[in-house]
C-alpha cells in the first residue's frame, strides 16, 4: 500500500508479463495469475457471492483473459480489466440468482454461511477496525475490500473499472475511506496509541 | 467534517492494509485455487480434453508405509492415463505411467514453480509406459499430446 520500489516494480512486471503473453507466451500469466488471484477472489466476494460461485466467476474471468488478451488497451490497464471482468461475471452469476450470500449487512453476516470467518479478527485493532468496516455502507464495503488488494499506481484505473471516476480512491481519499478513517479516529481502541 | 479529498496518508495506507490483511486472514481463497486457475486456463487455451479422475487409492500394506503407493487413474473419451507414485527418500516422488490404449505419445508433467510453472517432457515407450524419475512435491498435473488431440489430467497433490 505505498509507493515503494517492490510496488513499482510489481506493476512493470505484470505488465511485462501480459506483454509477453500477447507475444504467444502464455506461460507468462502464471505469475499475473499467482500475483491477482486473491484481488479477483476479493472482487467476487465483495459483491456477495458464495466461494463456490466466487470460485467459478474467477475462474471464467481467467479463461475469458486469455481470449481477450488482445483487447486490453494497455498492459498497465490489466488490474482494472480485470476487476471490470469480474465484477461483471460476478454480477451475471448473482443475477442468474444462484449461491448469493445475502447482503452485507452486519447483522445478516452473522448467519449467512459460508460467509467470512470473523472469529479469526483478532485483537483490539483489528477488531475495532473490522466492526467499523462492516458498519460502512455495502458499497462502500465493496469498494475498500477491492481496492485493499491493489497497488497504489493501480487506485485511479481501478477506481474508475468500480464506477467511481473522481477520487474515490486514487491521489485523494474518496468518501468511503473518510467515513471509516473518522470512525476510527474517534474509536479509543484504534487512536489511543 | 469532510476530508475526503485530502491527500491520501500514511494513516490511510495503514488503514488499507489493515483491511487487505483482515480480508486475507477471514476469507481468503481456497487453497491451492491459483494453480486450479492456471490448469482451467491450460485446458482452455490448448483447447484440450480435461480428462476425468477415476480412481485415487493408497496400495500397499500399512506395516510397511515407507514402501506405500499411490495409484491415480484418469478417463479421456478415448484414451486413460494410469499413474503410479511412489515417494523417494529424498521427499521427491517417482511418477510411473501408463497410457491405454498403448501409443508412444509425447507426456508432459506440469511443475509448480517459483513464478511460473516448468514442466518436465518425456515419451511413452511403444507400450504406452512412461516414467518421471523425480518429481518435486506440489501441485501437478499431465498433459499428454497426440495428433488432433490434447488431453489435459485434473492436477494432482503429491
Amino acid at each position: 500500500m505505498n509507493r515503494s520500489p517492490d510496488v513499482v516494480r510489481r506493476a512493470e512486471r505484470l505488465a511485462d508479463c501480459l506483454r509477453r503473453a500477447r507475444e504467444g507466451e502464455i506461460a507468462a500469466l502464471d505469475e499475473v495469475v499467482r500475483e491477482l488471484n486473491p484481488l479477483l477472489w476479493n472482487v467476487a466476494r465483495a459483491q456477495g457471492l458464495d466461494s463456490a460461485a466466487a470460485y467459478d466467476v474467477v475462474q471464467t474471468t481467467w479463461v475469458e483473459l486469455l481470449r481477450r488478451l488482445d483487447e486490453i488497451r494497455s498492459p498497465g490497464s490489466l488490474t482494472a480489466w480485470l476487476v471490470s471482468a469480474t465484477r461483471r461475471e460476478a454480477w451475471r452469476a448473482g443475477r442468474s440468482g444462484r449461491r448469493v450470500v445475502g447482503g452485507l449487512e452486519p447483522t445478516e453476516l452473522a448467519d449467512a454461511a459460508p460467509g467470512p470467518d470473523e472469529g479469526l479478527v483478532t485483537g483490539e485493532r483489528d477488531r475495532a477496525l473490522w466492526g467499523h468496516f462492516r458498519r460502512l455502507s455495502p458499497r462502500c464495503q465493496e469498494l475498500l475490500r477491492i481496492v485493499a488488494f491493489v497497488d497504489r499506481p493501480d487506485y485511479t484505473l481501478v477506481s474508475e473499472a468500480l464506477g467511481m471516476p473522481h477520487g474515490s480512491i486514487g491521489p485523494t481519499r474518496g468518501r468511503c475511506l473518510a467515513k471509516l478513517r473518522g470512525l476510527l479516529l474517534a474509536d479509543p481502541l484504534w487512536s489511543a496509541r | 467534517m469532510t476530508d475526503e479529498f485530502d491527500a491520501f496518508d500514511a494513516f490511510d495506507a495503514e488503514i488499507m492494509t489493515g483491511l487487505r490483511g483482515l480480508h486475507a486472514r477471514v476469507d481468503p481463497p481456497p487453497p491451492g485455487m491459483a494453480e486450479q486457475m492456471l490448469l482451467a486456463m491450460a485446458v482452455a487455451g490448448l483447447d484440450a480434453e480435461l480428462a476425468s479422475l477415476r480412481e485415487d487409492r493408497l496400495a500397499g500394506s500399512g506395516a510397511r508405509a515407507a514402501e506405500h503407493a499411490r495409484t491415480i487413474s484418469f478417463d479421456a473419451a478415448s484414451l486413460t492415463v494410469m499413474v503410479t507414485l511412489v515417494e523417494l527418500d529424498d521427499g521427491r516422488v517417482r511418477l510411473d505411467g501408463w497410457l491405454a490404449p498403448a501409443a508412444p505419445l509425447r507426456v508432459e508433467l506440469r511443475l509448480p514453480g517459483a513464478n511460473r510453472r516448468s514442466s518436465l517432457v518425456t515419451t511413452a515407450d511403444v507400450a504406452g509406459r512412461f516414467v518421471f524419475a523425480a518429481v518435486p512435491r506440489g501441485l501437478v498435473w499431465l498433459v499428454v499430446h497426440r495428433e488432433g488431440a490434447t488431453i489435459v489430467t485434473p492436477t494432482v497433490s503429491l
